[in-house]
This record gives structure tokens, sequence and C-alpha cells, in this order.
């Protein structure tokens, strides 16, 4: 046994503060880019405000790009990192697991905090136009549409609708699920576009053979699985936009008429439900991912 | 093949101790059964060609690799029980040259690696970017394999670690740099108390460092031993031997290296002179010359000729 006196390791605080720290500088670049198009998508709405009178009404739960954001930032924040090689990173004095995650919570900061320029831009817009942000609104509400039924205006009603705050989260756990998911996709497979490309193959893959296929049992289960999966109660799009897309659509109610009617209001519950499922997925799948980096323990 | 020869171990602790560790990548044996013993406050420098396993064992030591049997210690910790603790006492110059971080300027690397050491010394860390020529602004990305090898050596000297993997430190420096770097580490030495567990395929540029040798060959080493011992009893014997002569029996598992030519003969042996002489003697040679080696020559006697040549 040796006399020497033994260093000490750094805290996991120290070790997240200076992830976000670190990562933060190494999302310059792109954060100047998203910088750049936020200037340019001002320029072009505050011009729509001002030439039509347009008020833009306050639904960051509405967007997608927030979701998007989320899938993106991890390909920023693991660049140039060598994650199954002697990366700099493994050579610190810090549990191998715990510092991807630590990596991981840093691109996580900085992604909220973009996230929240994005709808203090979003309300800022809302305010100056003269938009709704709390107001009640009305909302014309309608059964849809279907193929052996087209659409009656005669059942269109109105209901007055007051927004409801927590939805504006919705960006903030949309971009969160997307990271997770994309951030244990960085981290998991040695070679993650190969994941994503075959993925995309396969889907386009099924996809033609479903199209093609007069098979009833090819038909069925792909097409139910991807539609749970994407547009179901705890579907993607819950996670996304609160399903705020589905449940709304765009029917003709006269020559060059149209209008916009809700199958059913927002429903704070049901987001909450495939938000709590998605993110539990997406924690989940970033731990695993997270553990193919652990400590090398004698078997 | 070659004989194994280690020297009994002076008592006191080792700052690396390494049983039975066995490495293997598919069917390749990096590590066949290594044990490696390096005393606290040694210079210790492994020998060995390319793939011999010496990078393989600083991983191991690192706990960046794990080992399919055996275990490491270092100054008393399992490598592959306490990893962070274990990264903690180390200071690590890795064989790649790898750039981490391109879009970091090195004074920012170092600011990041700080972070992670608590006992790391800002004001050495000045000294040792100053002295090394490190042109803190630079981008990571920008830099030179060179270049690249000074960063990697302030990141392991500036926390003022106990224990120092060098996995071929100097490759890629230019000769004045090399010299300046070995200066900087003797001067490293001399105010803090390191272990220095370094692989070299230029082992006379240590020549004034080394305290202790160890001789790795396929993944096993051969050969282990503090230098003094090394070259007290690897040296080269020239002789005039009999028509037809063959060295003793007794004299094969330590004999390295043999040449003849005519009656002349010159073999590198292993053992003390005396006894060498006497054995030699014994069979009808005669004894000219006993000459001692460089410490590089005297490692390398341990190597295969196709690995030295």
């Amino acid at each position: 046994m040796t006399d020497l006196a033994l260093h000490s390791t750094p805290g996991l605080r120290a070790v997240a503060r200076e992830q976000v720290r670190a990562v933060g500088l190494s999302l310059r670049l792109p954060a100047l880019a998203g910088l750049a198009l936020l200037v340019l998508a001002t320029l072009f709405v505050g011009g729509e405000v001002v030439r039509h009178g347009a008020r833009i009404g306050f639904h960051p739960e509405r967007w997608m790009l927030p979701g998007v954001l989320g899938a993106l930032l991890p390909l920023a924040v693991w660049f140039g990192e060598d994650r199954f090689g002697g990366a700099f990173l493994w050579t610190l004095p810090v549990d191998r697991r715990a510092h991807a995650l630590a990596k991981v919570f840093g691109g996580w900061v900085w992604l909220m905090a973009a996230i929240g320029v994005f709808v203090l831009w979003l309300l800022a817009f809302a305010l100056l136009s003269g938009g709704n942000v709390l107001g009640a609104e009305t909302m014309h509400m309608a059964t849809p549409a279907t193929s052996l039924e087209p659409f009656d205006p005669a059942t269109l009603r109105s209901v007055r609708w007051g927004p409801e705050p927590v939805l504006w989260l919705v960006p903030f756990t949309a971009a969160t699920g997307t990271y997770l998911l994309a951030s244990a996709l960085m981290l998991g497979p040695r070679q993650p576009w190969r994941w994503v490309a075959g993925t995309i193959a396969a889907f386009f893959l099924l996809t033609i053979a479903m199209e093609t296929s007069t098979t009833p049992w090819l038909r069925g289960p792909f097409s139910d699985v991807f539609q749970a999966l994407v547009s179901g109660p705890y579907g993607l799009e819950g996670l996304l936009i609160a399903h705020t897309e589905g449940l709304r659509a765009e029917a003709d109610v006269g020559p060059g008429q149209s209008i916009t009617y809700w199958q059913s209001l927002p429903d704070p519950g049901g987001w909450a439900a495939a938000t709590l499922l998605w993110l539990a997925a997406g924690a989940a799948a970033l731990w695993a991912a997270a553990s193919r980096h652990r400590e090398r323990r004698r078997p | 093949m070659s004989p194994s020869i280690h020297s009994q171990p002076s008592p006191g602790a080792f700052a690396v101790a390494t049983h039975g560790l066995i490495k293997r990548y598919g069917r390749e044996t990096a590590l066949g059964g290594m044990d490696l013993r390096v005393p606290e406050g040694a210079v210790y420098v492994l020998v060995g060609a390319n793939g011999a396993g010496k990078s393989t064992t600083f991983k191991i030591l690192m706990n960046l690799e794990r080992a399919d049997a055996g275990r490491a210690e270092v100054l008393g910790l399992d490598s592959a029980e306490h990893g962070p603790r274990v990264r903690a006492q180390i200071g690590y110059v890795p064989e790649h040259h790898a750039q981490s971080y391109r879009w970091m300027t090195c004074g920012r690397v170092l600011q990041h690696a700080a972070a992670f050491y608590p006992s790391w010394d800002a004001g050495y860390a000045d000294h040792l970017s100053r002295s090394l020529g490190l042109r803190l602004e630079r981008r990571m990305g920008g830099l030179s394999k060179g270049q690249t090898r000074r960063v990697q050596l302030v990141l392991a000297l500036a926390h003022r670690p106990p224990l120092l993997l060098l996995d071929e430190p100097t490759d890629g420096l230019d000769p004045v740099v090399r010299r300046r770097t070995l200066t900087l580490l003797a001067e490293h030495l001399a105010d803090t108390p390191t272990t220095v567990l370094v692989s070299t395929h230029h082992v006379h540029e240590l020549d004034t460092l080394a305290d202790h040798v160890g001789v790795l060959n396929e993944g096993r080493l051969v050969a282990q031993m503090p230098r003094d011992d090394l070259q007290r009893t690897v040296r080269r014997y020239r002789m005039e031997v009999p028509e037809g002569w063959v060295p003793p029996p007794e004299l094969q598992p330590g004999e390295l290296r043999r040449s003849r030519a005519g009656r002349d003969a010159q073999c590198t042996l292993v053992g003390e002179e005396r006894d060498v002489v006497e054995r030699l003697a014994a069979t009808g040679a005669n004894v000219r010359d006993v000459l001692p080696l460089q410490l590089e020559d005297a490692a390398l006697a341990f190597l295969p000729d196709e690995v030295t040549q």
C-alpha cells in the first residue's frame, strides 16, 4: 500500500458545470446560424404584421420546430468526440457513464435556453401584433368529414376556449423528448448514421410494400402501429405539438371559402400522458446508451 | 525464444502492479499474463516493438480497456474497481495524436482540464506552456502533431499526478522540443514526488532518467529489473573458442545473442560476470573481453533479432 496522499476526483456538480460551459462553446457556431435564421424570420413576420396588420396569437404548443431542434442538437454536442475510441473525455477522472450524462445535460441546458428565446420571440410578436395571449378565443368545432360522409357545415358550432398556460411547456418538453432520444442514438451505436439510414430505408420499403400489397395482414398491422406511434393518443404528435395539428382540419364552406375547425379541444391531460411516456422512453434509452460507456469493471 | 528474466523486486510499495494481466483482441493476444512491478518513485522504461502490448497496458491501467483476466493496481487501487480515482492519480500522454475539441483554443483546453483535477496547478501549467512554446490562443484543430503532443504533456504534468503514464511522449517532437521536454520532465521529477512509467522506442533519450527497465515482447514481459542490475548482468563477451564449440547447456537459458567468425565468438549473455566467465572457461572458451552495454542495447538484447533489426 502506498503512503502517498492520493488526489481527489472532481465533484459531479463541478463536472456538470464545466460540461455546460464546454458544450456552450462548441455550440457557438450553430447558435450563430440559429440567430441569423431568427433575424430573417423576424424580418419576414414583422413585414407581414406591418403590411397586413396580421395578429399573431401566442400558441407555442403548435410549433414543430423545438422538437426538430432537440433531435438535431446532439449532433453538434457530440461532434468530433471519439465516443468509442480513446476520447479525451474518457481519460478524465470521472465515472464514464456519469460523464456522458453530464455532457448530455450540458447540451440540454443550452437547448432549454434556445427554446426559451424562441418562446419569448413568439410572445413578443403576439404582444406587438396585438394577438391573443391569455384571453378566451372562439373556436369552430365540428365532426370530421369521412370518406363516406362529406363535411356538413351545419354541424359547425362555436365555443369559447381559454388557452391553457400549461401547454406553453410543450416546446420545452418536446425538445427534451427528442433530445433524449437523439442523444441515445448518438451515444449508443457505433455508427448512428447507419441506424438512421436503415430505419428510414426500412420505413420506405414497408410503406411501398403496404401500398402495393393487397394482403390485409401486411397492410393492417403496419399501418396501425405507425398510426399509433405518430398520431395515436400516446404518439409522437402528442409529445411534439400536444396533438394540436391532428385535432384541426380544414373544410370548404363555400366557393373559394374554407374554414379551420377543431374535432376536439386541446387536452393537457392527453399531452401530459404522451409526454411522460416519451420522456420515460427517452430517459431509458439514454441510460442504456450511456451504459455502453460505463467503467470497465471485472465481469 | 528469449528467456524471461526478472530480478527480485526491491521491498516497498509499488506504484503500479499487474497480476497475470491477459488481454485479447479476437484471436490476437495483446497481453499474455503480464506481471508488471513499478516501484514507487521509479522511472520505469517499458521497451518493446510496435504491437508488443505497451499501449494496451496503459489503457488497462487507466481503465479505458478491460482485461480479460488478471488485475491491475495503481497506487494500491484496483483500476477496474476505482477507474475515476485511479485516473485522478495519473498524468497520461496517449500514443495517438488525435485532436479532441478541435474548436477549442489550447488555453481553453487547459482550462477545461483544470475543472476535472482539483490538484491542477495553474501557475505550473503556465510555466510548462511557456517552456514548451505553446501558443494558448491557437485552436486545437490547427495544431501539428508535435504541437498536439506539447498540449498533451502540459495536460499530463500540470496537476502534478503521483503517476505519469507516458506513451511515446517524445514522438512527433522536433529535436529541440524533445530535449526541452526531457529537461522539463527531469525538473518535474525533482519538484514533484512522481512515479513514471514510460514507453519508448528511444531508450537512449531516457538514459539519464531511467532507473528501472521492462522489456515487453508479444505481450509478455521478458525482462524486468532495476537499470543497474540490467547493465551489470547483461554484457557482451568476446572469446576465442575451440573448433566445434557450443555454448554450455547451463548458459543456454541466459544466452541472448551470439555471433561467430572463425574461432572468435561474441555472445551477449545474462548473468553475474564472474559466474558467466567461469562457465565459459569450463567449456574451453577463452574470454578475452567483457564489454558493458548501453542501456538501450542491454534492453534490446532481450528482443529477438527480427524485432530489433
